[in-house]
Formats: C-alpha cells, structure tokens, sequence
C-alpha cells in the first residue's frame, strides 16, 4: 500500500468513536484519515451533502470546470506522487462524466477513489432527476465499486477502497453515495475485516532458479519491460539486474524511464510506432524476459509473429496476464521489486547479440538535422521535442495527450523515471493531457511540469485552463497545431488512399488568444529560428504558460507497423 | 437450471466448459463474475447458483467462447481478481453430474 496513512490513532478513532455524524462527515473525515489531502472535484445536487462538510476540513478542494477534468487531473496527481488520488463529482451527468477517467485509469492500472452523489435512496430506480445507475456502468471498468447504503458502513468502506486501490496491480476504486445516506446521522460504526484475500508477496524459488537457468542457456536474451515496473516500485531492482545480466532492454510506452534513454544496454520503444533497433531485437531473441508488460496489440503487431523464435517468462503482479495472450515458458507472478530482486543468473552469456543489438541502435539512431532538412521548412515537432526535454531540468515531468505529438514525445524526449512521464497509454484519451499536468503539478509542485498536446486533443478540456488561472498552477503547455486531427489525417493518408475524412481542422481559434482569454501568458511560434526562444520563454515563466507551435500538418510518425502487421514490417517516410 | 437463449451472432471455435466459481454473499458480486464472463469473450449456456452453509454461493456456469478461441485458466484467473470472489475453477463433467 503506497498511500501515507495517517496515525494509526486517528485511523482508529475512525471506527470506534460514536459521536453522532452523517455520512458525509464520517466520508470525509475516513477520506482525511488515510492521509488524502487533495480532492479534484465539481459539486452537485446530490453530493451537495458532502459539499456542505468539505469546508470544515483539512482537505484542499481543487474545483476543475469538467468531472472529466477532475477525474484526470486526480490520475496525474496519482501517476506523479505514487498516491491515491481522490475525484468527487454528483449524479447523473456528473458521474457519467467521470467514465472515461475511470476507464483511463483501469486500462492504465492507476489508484484513484472516484465518489460519486447518487439520488437519495428511496428514488434509486424510478428514474429520478440526474439519475443514472453508475455502479452498473462502470462495473467492466472499476477494479471495485461499492453502493453505500448505511452511513455506518463508510469507515470501513473508505479504508477497503483505498487498500484496494493501491494494492497489487493498482486501478480505480468507486463508491455511489445516496443523498439520503450522505445526509444520516448515526453513532453506529460497522466492523468490516479487513479484505482476507490478500496475500503476502511470495518468490518461488523454483521459479527463481528456472528462469536464471533460462537465462543462462540463452545466447539472445532481451528484456521487454512495461508500466509495471514503475507501478511495482521495481526501478532499482530492475536497473540493478540489467548491471548484473548485460542483457538489453526494450521498453513499451508506458515503461518508458524505467532505464534512463542513454543507457548502454537500452534500445528503446517497441510496436506500432518503436525505433527500429528495438522491434529488430525483439524479433530475433531467444528469450524474452517480460517484466510488467501485458503484450498489448500496440506492441505486439501482429501476435503470432511477435517473437517468434523466443522462449517467455512473464514476470508480472497480476497472475491473470500470464498466458493471457502470449504463453509463458516460466513465469513469476506475485511482487515485481521482489521478483526482480530475487533474480541472480549471473552475466548473460550474449556477447555477440549485444554488440548486435549496440550496433542497430547506432546505425538507427534519430538523425534530426538530416530529418529536419528533408522535410517543409516550417518547425519540425521531433527537433523541438529533443531540445525542448534535454532543456528541461531533470526532475521534469511531461504528459501529453493522443495521437502523433504523444508519439513523438515518446521517440524524442528523455525519460529517466518512469514517473517523469504521464501519458493515456491504454485507453488513448485525447484530452489527457490538460488536466494530468494539472493534477501533476498540484500533487509534485516542486517539480517542472510540462504538457505536450495537439490541436485536436487541446480542445477537449480547454476548458482546464481556468483552473490552471484559478489556482496559478504554473502548468507549461506546448501546443504542436497541425490544424488536423493528425494520427487520423496520417492512417487516411497511409492506409486509406489519401482519402481525408474530418480531419481538417483548419478553423482552429488563435490558441494563444484564447489563453490569454483564460488569463494565461500565450504566444506563437511558426519558424525554425523562433524555437530556442520560445522554448527559453517556456521554461522561463513563472506561471501557467502556453506555447503555440504551428508544425506543418503533412509531417506523419515513424517508423510505422501497420495494424495487423509483424513488427518486423516496419514502413518508414 | 435455467437454459439460456443467447445471441447466436458470433460462433463458439468450440473453447466451452463450466466453472465453478465460489462468490461472497455482497452486493453486485453476482453481476460482476457474469459480467467479466461476457466482456470476456465468452457466452453462457447454463447458471445455476446455490447458496452454502458458510453463506457464500456456488455458481456453476456452463460457458462457451465466441469470436476467437480463448484461455479458460485466463478467465478463471480474471474471475480470481475480482474482490468477493473466492474462488474459480474448470469442474470437469463428471464432477458436475456428481454435484447435479
């Protein structure tokens, strides 16, 4: 459990005072004893209960302008800081709004208590005003959802929903409050178990000792990591065992940072879009040690032609992704830091492949001026992406939105931690962005934050940046305008014989006039040699800033794997 | 038992078997594991659910896959994962006749 409990003192006093309280107290008040100091949310009709006691306690209310807002901006506070974040939003629409942050979070195995007001308990089912059954909506999307229907239940109910969160494969946790419950006084406490199921993380040594020997017998051995080792607090012991084994590293979106970009043995992203050297290896190893991946279509290709010569161990918390798509010779389920940890086979005896593999990622390398020359004259996004993220001081955390700009931020910026980088890796939400960096920036303020979006994703929750204005959150945004929705404009071009379908978005407002609409400082840029002033200016400001970057709408991502195409098939401009 | 008429749209590659899946007496539990049984990739032909004497229930579930071929330890796993499940697990038929 990553999230700093309060005293045990007060935790207790949680369950055994008897001092008559509503609902929406004992909520808030067991909301404040597992240590929650910031809540992301936008009041309501039936959660105005719990908006009457907010004042009277020690939590910092942060009012976005859309639940969806609230609901990734609680996602960017909990990807920054390792804790829990916390969302409230009312029924009906408000709850509804908060689907797609509760899907961001599930595809993305991030801890976020979602609460949301319910009409009182008596109307639940005859359809009443701003009524909408959001338990049963988000039940393929929740990791656990709770209906409170007794005020005496909710300190245990509170405690569960954040042990839940947090532990194993971490994921969103949501609890409906009914008015009528939120609003009843009781002195009742109800005992609830702790959750029994939950074991202790356990190594199994025959397993151990069957993937070092695994290892040992491989001559192309090749590590393909994802988010998990930076979820499972496995950073170190990952580092560590590359050290020990010299064998190389290939990495998804979302593992990206948990080997810093210049590390000898890294050869980056792999799949749809990965570098070259890092798809080569993964085609020809012998063994591929996954470590907190999922074998993701994005990354895979094509399924059966995605390592097809290699033996597997699959190392991951959760036992429910082994042999969920790709069989495993071996596998270590359980804790991933101790797994990892555990893992001693000595030097990989792979000399040969990594001089091979070393070789590819030199002779593949990004070769920006030449990219640059050999494109329109306008700015190119990579170039800027590179010196923007090398300009940056380390500590620096980026989050993007969707579609080309989040590719290119994965090829082209520097990553050293795998918290450094907030992206919609599973569920691909456009609109991210904003509200992450929001959330980010509240949750790790003494750390740079910088968002990178799109014309098209920007203007889905535009609307954030009152809240960056409310509360001076001095998010940095680099808005890259291709006036299209890009990705889509690209695959149109690509794989549907350049016939452009609502892509266009050629009538986009003046972003930097709109900023300082929000009254937020906002310039352009639209030349090669306005770049390192603009990035200068960026970095430079005091508050919320916006750089508004026109890019030619014609430039497209690559390398490029056709969807249900081996990576091996690489397409390149 | 109840036998289901189902949507025929999708056609089983002939993955099928029934589970045995051991629920907590909690609210939603219930819809949650036929739930994750159909987002899954799976129909179900037969549900039969009886309560036990410690006041957890017995759920058997005759299922059959559609639109692709899939891992019915998978499921089970994916069933394991939810909370107030207790337990899920292939019962061959000859188990099931003997509990029928």
């Amino acid at each position: 459990m990553n999230q700093p409990l309060s005293t045990i003192t007060e935790l207790e006093s949680i369950h055994t005072d008897r001092e008559p309280k509503s609902g929406a107290q004992l909520l808030l008040e067991s909301i404040e004893a597992q240590g929650v100091d910031t809540v992301f949310g936008y009041p309501g009709g039936a959660i105005m209960p719990v908006y009457d006691v907010l004042p009277r306690t020690g939590l910092r209310h942060i009012l976005c302008r859309h639940e969806q807002g609230c609901g990734m901006a609680a996602i960017g506070y909990a990807r920054a800081t390792g804790r829990t974040g916390t969302a409230f939003a009312t029924s009906g629409p408000g709850a509804t709004n908060f689907v797609t942050a509760i899907a961001d979070a599930f595809l993305d195995s991030v801890p976020v208590v979602f609460v949301t007001g319910q009409v009182p308990t008596d109307l639940m089912g005859t359809d009443a005003f701003q009524e909408v059954d959001i338990f049963g909506i988000t039940l393929p999307i929740v990791k656990h959802s709770y209906i409170a229907r007794d005020p005496a239940d909710l300190p245990g109910m509170v405690e569960e929903a954040y042990f839940i969160a947090a532990e194993g494969r971490p994921g969103p946790v949501l609890i409906d409050l009914p008015k009528d419950v939120a609003n009843a006084v009781t002195t009742d406490r109800h005992k609830w178990r702790p959750y029994p199921k939950i074991k202790p993380a356990t190594v199994r040594s025959s397993h151990i000792s069957g993937a070092e020997s695994m290892i040992r017998a491989a001559r192309k051995p090749l590590f393909y990591i994802g988010g998990g080792i930076g979820q499972g607090d496995g950073v170190q012991e990952f580092r560590d065992l590359v050290e020990r084994t010299g064998i190389p590293v290939v990495s998804t979106l979302k593992g990206l940072g948990s080997l810093p970009n210049d590390h000898p043995h890294y050869l980056g992203m792999l799949g749809m879009h990965g570098l070259k050297a890092a798809n080569y290896a993964v085609q020809e190893c012998d063994l591929l040690i996954v470590a907190g991946a999922r074998f993701d279509d994005r990354a895979t290709g094509k399924l059966d032609t995605f390592a097809p010569d290699a033996r597997v161990i699959h190392v991951d918390v959760d036992r429910a992704e082994i042999n969920k798509l790709r069989k495993a010779d071996l596998y270590l389920d359980g804790s991933l830091k101790k797994n990892l940890a555990a893992l001693t086979p000595g030097r990989a005896d792979c000399g040969d492949w990594r001089e091979l593999c070393h070789a590819r990622r030199t002779q593949y390398e990004w070769d920006y001026q030449s990219a640059q020359d050999a494109v329109a004259p306008g700015i190119y996004a990579p170039k800027l992406l590179y010196d923007l993220s090398r300009k940056v001081p380390e500590s620096a955390i980026i989050t993007c939105d969707v579609g080309q700009h989040q590719m290119w931020v994965a090829q082209h910026c520097y990553f050293d931690d795998p918290r450094d980088h907030i992206t919609s890796g599973g569920l691909g939400t456009m609109g991210f962005g904003l509200p992450a960096a929001l959330g980010a920036k509240i949750g790790a303020s003494h750390r740079t934050v910088i968002t990178v979006s799109g014309d098209g994703s920007f203007m889905m929750n535009i609307q954030e940046l009152a809240t960056l204005f409310r509360y001076d959150v001095p998010v940095k945004i680099v808005l890259l305008d291709n006036s299209a929705l890009g990705m889509v404009r690209q695959w149109q071009e690509v794989f549907f014989d350049k016939n452009f379908s609502e892509v266009n978005l050629d009538d986009n407002p003046d972003f930097a006039r709109v900023a300082q609409a929000f009254q937020i400082e906002g310039f352009s840029i639209r030349t090669r040699d306005e770049v390192e002033a603009g990035i200068d200016r960026l970095l430079a400001a005091e508050g919320p800033i916006l750089m508004h970057v026109k890019i030619d709408p014609n430039e497209n991502v690559w390398p490029l794997v056709p969807p249900g195409r081996s990576n091996a098939d690489m397409m390149e401009r | 038992m109840t036998q289901l008429q189902r949507d025929r749209t999708f056609t089983s590659s002939g993955v099928s078997g029934t589970l045995k899946i051991v629920l907590h007496d909690v609210s939603g539990t219930l819809i949650r594991a036929l739930g994750t049984i159909e987002r899954r990739g799976y129909d179900y032909r037969d549900v039969h659910c009886t309560q036990r004497v410690d006041g957890d229930f017995d759920l058997l579930v005759h299922i059959e896959d559609v639109g692709g071929p899939r891992n019915l330890d998978t499921l089970c796993r994916q069933l394991e994962r939810l909370y107030n499940v207790v337990s899920a697990e292939k019962v061959g038929r000859r188990k099931r006749a003997e509990r029928a």
